[in-house]
Formats: C-alpha cells, structure tokens, sequence
C-alpha cells in the first residue's frame, strides 16, 4: 500500500469495482463511472461494459479468437430462450426492461422443449437460471419466484434481433397464456 | 520452397563451422567420433602440436612426428595420427596425393589450451574471462547491436545453465556438493561484473531490452542458486526470484497452508473481469434449433389413408392353398403325367399368366409332387400369345 492508493479516483475505483462485480446495480442516481454503459429500469441502474465501436463479444468469432468458456452452452442459451419466452411478452419491444414472469412457467416452457425426463430438464434448467442470473442475463428473484430479464439483454444490438423475435414465436406459450388453463 | 532448400553457399558455410569444430576438438577425440578414453592420448597431439610449433613453416615428415613421439607405442601414434589429420588438425602443406611434409593447425592449438584450462578450475574463470571480453566489446565502437544480443544470449544461456547445475547439486547428496560447489560457487564478482556488463549494453542498445531482462533473470537465477548451494536449505526461499529454486509440493504446501491474506497478497493489485458470457442473439436460435426436439425427429411409419379394416376373414390357411394348387395342377395335366408348359400357355396372356404362377408354386412347394422343368432354347412367336416361350415341362413326380 502506498499513500498513492489511499487517493485513487474513486470513479477508477468503481470501475474497477464493477468490472470485479459483473454487472452490479446502483441507484439510478448515482454517477456512472466513464467507461461503462448503463442499462436502468428507472429506480435502479446497472453497470456494464462499453466496447468501441458498438462491437460485441460476438465479434471474437469473425477473428477466429476463442470466446470465454462456458459450460454446456447450448442449455444454458436454450433455458435463456424459454426465460425470453416468458418475460419478453412484447417482442416487438426491446428485450430490456420486461416485466416479471413465473419461474415455474419458464421451466414448464424449458421441459417442453426437451426430450427425456421433464423433472431432469427442470432442474438442470434451474441450475441454468441462477448461473445465467449470476451473469446479468436474467434477474432472478427466489423468493418470490418470478425472473425478468437482466441488463446484458440490452446490449443486443436491434438488427441482429429479427431471429430471435421468429424463434420466440415458434416456441410453445407458458402455461399462464394459454387460454384453457387460465386464472388459477 | 525454393526458400527452405539449403543452397550451395549455405553448405560450404556449415562446412566451415564443422571444420573449426573438429580442429578445435580434435586434441579430444578419440576417433572421428569419439572423444578420448585415455589422457596420454591427449599428451600425443600436445607432444606433436608442440613440435610442430618448433619445426616452423615447413612443417614436419612422418618419420619426424614418429620422432618427436618415440615415447608412445607406434600402435597409439598412428591411431593419433590417423584421427588428428582426418579431423584437419594436422594436414599436408599442399593438399595433393603423396605429400610427405605437415603443417598443424593454429585452432587445435588454441583448443587446446582453452581445452586444458577448463579442466583446471571448471569453466569459472573462463566465465570471467569471457565477461571481461564482452565487457570491451560493448565499449568497441564497431559492435552492433545483433553482437551484443548474440552476446548477451550466449551469457544468459551459460548463466542459467550454471545456475541449473548448482541446483541440481544442491538437490543432491551433500558429499557431492562440497566436492563440486567450490567450483561452481559464483563469488560476487562475477555477479557484479555480469550487472555491469549488462547495465553497459542496456545504456548503449535501449533496444536490447528484452534480450537483457533474459540476461537479468538468468544472473539472478545464478545468485539465487548460488546462495542457496551454499545455504543448503534455506526456508526463506519464498523471496527468491527463481521459482524452480523449491521443489512443486513446497509450493502446493504453500498454497494449502498460507491464510487468506497471505494467498491474496500474491495477486495484490490486479483486476480480474468477472464472468460474462456473450450469448448472441444468433446463437441462442442456433442452439434451440439444435436441441433435442421435444418430438421424436424419427417420423412415424406410413398408414394407408383409409382406415384400417383390421383382419381379414380369409385368413388364408396353409392347407387352403395348397389344395387349391393340388386342383390347378390336375387339371392342367388332366390324368397325364406330364403336359408341355406351352400348351397350357396357348390362351390369352391375362389367364395364362396366372396359371403359369399356380404352376410355379406347385413346383415350388414342397409338400406337392409335382415339377417344372425348363429346358434351353427360346422360340419367338411375334404373332402368337405369348410373343416367346421357351420349352419346358410340367410333370408329376412320385409322391
């Protein structure tokens, strides 16, 4: 420790900070530290990062560089579509903010999109949830049991959302939607 | 390709090379390739070398050499002498068949000496002669920097490689180090005069950076090694600069055993991002759509598409048939015993057809004793029904 790093900029530090964190959130009205963008649902804020050009991480692949790891990709972007299914219910909006949904609808969707054991698919779908909630793709309330989607969401450019919008058309409604097992 | 390919020029440089090897080394050899079992061989060609220095520009004759080494039994000699010229340490004066005067050659003797000094105090003076010449190289002002890199490196490579020696004795027994460490021990002089010469080509060739952080490390590593020679087994070698220095299970004892604080001061004041996948908006169509499908993607076998009536009543039993073939047949043959299948055929195609179906199944089935037999040749009948036939006979046979 020098005496120099009791006088960092404190807006370095929160940089810093959040790049440690993720994808924290902040009150809406505290200052946004340069070098990142925010994405905010109005009372709060989320920090994310800002990358030249309106690139994305996507970009990697046009230089043949290895994305970040992930185990199990393809589950967790297919629990990642039924979570959209459920909370993007105007699709023709953008993806963030969206209002709540029901865990239980989302795993219903996941397990009807998969083959095999519908109880497995739930949990492993659970599991999914929580990482892609740790990530900032989803936002995750346990206890009330309800998911929206999370801030990185906002970082998808719009044109490259025309496929998706098809794909969540495709996909089977939640239980709640459908008109025969309404209102419970 | 044409690049990769070695040209002539390349090969008569590599020949040069080798050449100075082998005179250089030739004092050591033993035969062509070999180095020498025995140190009164070596005595042989220092005898000659120091023969040949007295004989002056016309060199010596065979029967001189066998002269000067009268000692050595003529068996050793000729052996020596055979290795020394085929390795070019001793050759003709004028390259041509039957030539009877020598000359020896300056860089074996050079060799040799340097050869002789090595074995006296194992390479560490050599050490500080070569830093001292390195050290007026850099002031030389025709050095470049390509020299001094090739320099550096050269030092850096002993440095470490010393350094991995010491190591290697400190490792081992410790009869075997207090034999060899005094030799191999670097005192602080050599350390001081490596920093300087290093500080020299770093002021001089800024450019040169890199090749001196090499060299820097491979000097610390010699200290560290060093210290540690003579230390033995110092257990505050966490603040040494070479990591090789402890055995990997201090580390992993480390790692295990140090507190939280302790772990995290190794990585003080780094930022690591944490994680976040990208999932592109393309990619997560493509994953759903490469997803096990809830349905199977085997597609169900084909149904007519009027419903099914279920089973039939006729349900076609063996015996039924049977007799319904037993029937046909006799009454083609009509009592005889056999009846040539073209006159049977001799109606038109659509019946006789089917009779001629009724018949092979008779043949065909073996409870029925009856045959059809059909013999080569084809008649062609553009008028007739069939338009050909070919001969053949149905017959019984004996039950």
């Amino acid at each position: 420790m020098t005496p120099d790093e009791h006088h960092v900029d404190p807006q370095v530090l929160a940089r810093a900070r959040a790049r440690v964190l993720g994808a924290p959130s902040q009150p809406a009205a505290d200052p946004v530290p340069p070098g990142l963008t925010a994405a905010s649902d109005g009372d709060r804020v989320w920090l994310l990062p800002a990358w030249p050009d309106g690139a994305t991480p996507a970009l990697l692949e046009e230089y043949d560089t290895a994305p970040m790891p992930l185990d199990r990709a393809g589950q967790a972007r297919r629990v990642l579509a039924a979570a959209l299914r459920c909370c993007w219910t105007r699709p023709d909006d953008a993806p963030w903010p969206s209002g709540d949904a029901q865990v239980t609808d989302v795993l219903e969707v996941y397990a009807g999109m998969s083959r095999g054991d519908a109880d497995l698919a739930r949990r492993w779908a659970t599991g999914e949830l929580r990482r892609l909630a740790d990530t900032g793709w989803l936002l995750v309330d346990e206890t009330a049991g309800t998911v929206r989607t999370g801030p990185r969401t906002a970082l998808w450019h719009e044109d490259t959302l025309a496929s998706l919008r098809d794909l969540l058309r495709r996909l089977p409604a939640p239980p709640a939607s459908r008109p025969e097992a309404a209102a419970p | 390709m044409p690049d990769d390919a070695p040209s002539l020029d390349d090969a008569l440089v590599g020949e040069a090379v080798l050449g100075v090897y082998r005179q250089m080394f030739a004092a050591l050899a033993r035969d062509s390739g070999a180095v020498v079992d025995d140190p009164e061989l070596v005595d042989v060609a220092e005898t000659l070398l120091a023969a040949f220095a007295d004989a002056g520009e016309d060199g010596l004759s065979r029967e001189q050499m066998r002269y000067v080494c009268r000692r050595y039994p003529t068996e050793t000699f000729e052996n020596r002498l055979r290795v020394l010229k085929g390795l070019g340490a001793v050759r003709e004066v004028f390259p041509k068949p039957n030539q009877l005067r020598y000359r020896a050659s300056f860089t074996s003797v050079v060799g040799l000496m340097f050869v002789r000094r090595m074995m006296l105090d194992g390479g560490q003076s050599e050490m500080h002669r070569l830093l001292a010449l390195e050290q007026l190289n850099v002031a030389d002002p025709r050095m470049t920097p390509a020299q001094a890199r090739d320099g550096a490196d050269g030092l850096a490579r002993a440095f470490r490689l010393w350094s991995v020696e010491l190591l290697t004795l400190t490792n081992g027994t410790i009869e075997e180090l207090r034999e060899q460490a005094p030799k191999l021990w670097g005192t602080e002089e050599i350390m001081q005069r490596a920093e300087r010469l290093h500080g020299a080509i770093l002021r001089r060739w800024p450019q040169l950076d890199r090749t001196c952080t090499d060299l820097r490390a491979a000097i610390y590593a010699y200290g560290d090694a060093s210290r540690r020679a003579a230390a033995r087994l110092s257990d505050s070698a966490g603040t040494t600069r070479n990591l090789t220095l402890l055995p990997p299970e201090t580390w992993r004892t480390f790692a295990r055993t140090a507190s939280r604080d302790e772990l995290a001061a190794v990585l003080d004041a780094f930022v690591f991002d944490a994680p976040a996948p990208w999932h592109e908006p393309s990619a997560i169509v493509t994953a759903v759509e490469d997803g096990p499908k809830a349905t199977p993607p085997r597609p169900a076998p084909p149904r007519p598409a009027t419903p099914d009536p279920g089973l039939s009543a006729d349900t076609g039993g063996d015996a039924a048939a049977t007799e319904r073939l037993r029937e046909v047949a006799e009454q083609v043959l009509r009592g005889r015993d056999r009846v040539a299948v073209e006159d049977v055929l001799d109606q038109d195609w659509t019946t006789a057809r089917r009779v001629l179906a009724d018949l092979t199944s008779a043949h065909a089935h073996p409870e029925l004793p009856y045959r059809l037999t059909w013999s080569d040749g084809m008649a062609a009948r553009p008028q007739g029904s069939p338009t050909w036939v070919s001969p053949g006979v149905f017959e019984r046979t004996a039950p």
